[in-house]
């Protein structure tokens, strides 16, 4: 890399800047260095500056920035990449939406957040993965603040996983899905089931039997409309 | 009767639109299976309140028996 330098230079009094001296200087206000090894052997040599508190430097092998507190290096912001990064979202509209090239091959799973979710009837939102709608296994779990649900949320076919259940009130929610993009089965996990005449709020689980690589689903109201926010995040993989 | 809407995201892409055929089949599925399934939850009531009706007791009481 073209800023990488390795060492700081420190020039003596009556010394003639060469063009070089003076781009060297002008062009590396944060010193690049490759690694933490290149990092420590560009100070305290011969005509190198004395590393000292306060002292930045980028590391492009890490792609992070670092501070020196005067005994140690350490770094700005977080040490790698983000946990999580987004990678789509939108805002829900009529009976379904899509979210087109959400999943690919940089993350393995994904974190779903749905906010300010509003239906505009009692319904299931549904989830589907990419044309497929065939072989989704979905179970559901329910209880009551006052015990045992025994409406029976159960599975909603092999169309779709049924990830959220409203009653026309606004909610929240996220789940987990795994191995969308992978050649294996895809798992799912989280939602939210809440049925508010009855103080009823659950859980649901879902595997779609089948290797086929997704990058879309789609989000189906069974009855009527809604409308609310969706965030998606990829995990990072290290 | 007007064609459900579906919107698609893709990026910051947004279309609104009817549901095409394949679409709007995944749709009616999606409803059959959430009408079978209240209809199962309706039977299982049913059910229920039967086998309550005979025994004599209230659904709490069934509870505290299975408790």
């Amino acid at each position: 890399m073209a800023n990488e330098q390795t060492s700081v230079p420190l020039f003596a009094a009556s010394e003639v800047l060469t063009a070089a001296n003076m781009n060297l200087s002008a062009g590396t206000g944060v010193p690049v260095f490759a690694t933490t090894v290149t990092r420590d052997a560009g100070f305290g040599g011969a005509n190198e500056k004395v590393l000292a508190e306060g002292q930045l430097c980028y590391l492009s092998s890490t792609n992070v920035v670092q501070y020196y507190d005067g005994a140690a290096w350490a770094t700005v912001g977080p040490a790698t990449a983000d946990a999580l990064v987004r990678v789509g979202g939108g805002s829900l509209s009529g009976s379904a939406t899509t979210f087109s090239n959400v999943f690919s091959s940089t993350y393995d799973a994904y974190k779903i957040v749905i906010t300010n979710a509003t239906p505009s009837a009692n319904a299931y939102s549904s989830m589907t993965l990419g044309s497929t709608t065939t072989g989704y296994v979905n179970f559901q779990s329910a209880v009551k603040n006052t015990g045992a649900y025994d409406a029976g949320f159960g599975g909603q076919g092999t169309a779709s996983w049924a990830m959220m259940f409203a009653q026309t009130v606004t909610i929240g929610t996220s789940f987990d899905i795994v191995n969308p993009n992978l050649a294996i089965k895809t798992y799912v996990s989280g939602g939210s089931l809440i049925d508010a005449a009855n103080n009823a709020f659950g859980t649901t689980y879902g595997i779609l039997n089948n290797n086929t690589q997704y990058t879309a689903f789609t989000l189906t109201q069974s009855s009527g409309t809604i409308t609310g926010t969706v965030n998606i995040y990829g995990y990072a993989l290290s | 009767m007007t064609t459900p809407q579906i919107r698609i995201i893709d990026g910051d892409t947004v279309i609104d639109r009817d549901m095409n055929a394949d679409e709007l089949a995944v749709h009616k599925a999606i409803q059959d299976g959430a009408k079978t399934q209240a209809k199962a939850q309706a039977d299982a009531a049913i059910a229920r309140q039967a086998v309550l009706d005979r025994l004599g007791i209230t659904a709490d009481e069934a509870a505290l028996l299975l408790g």
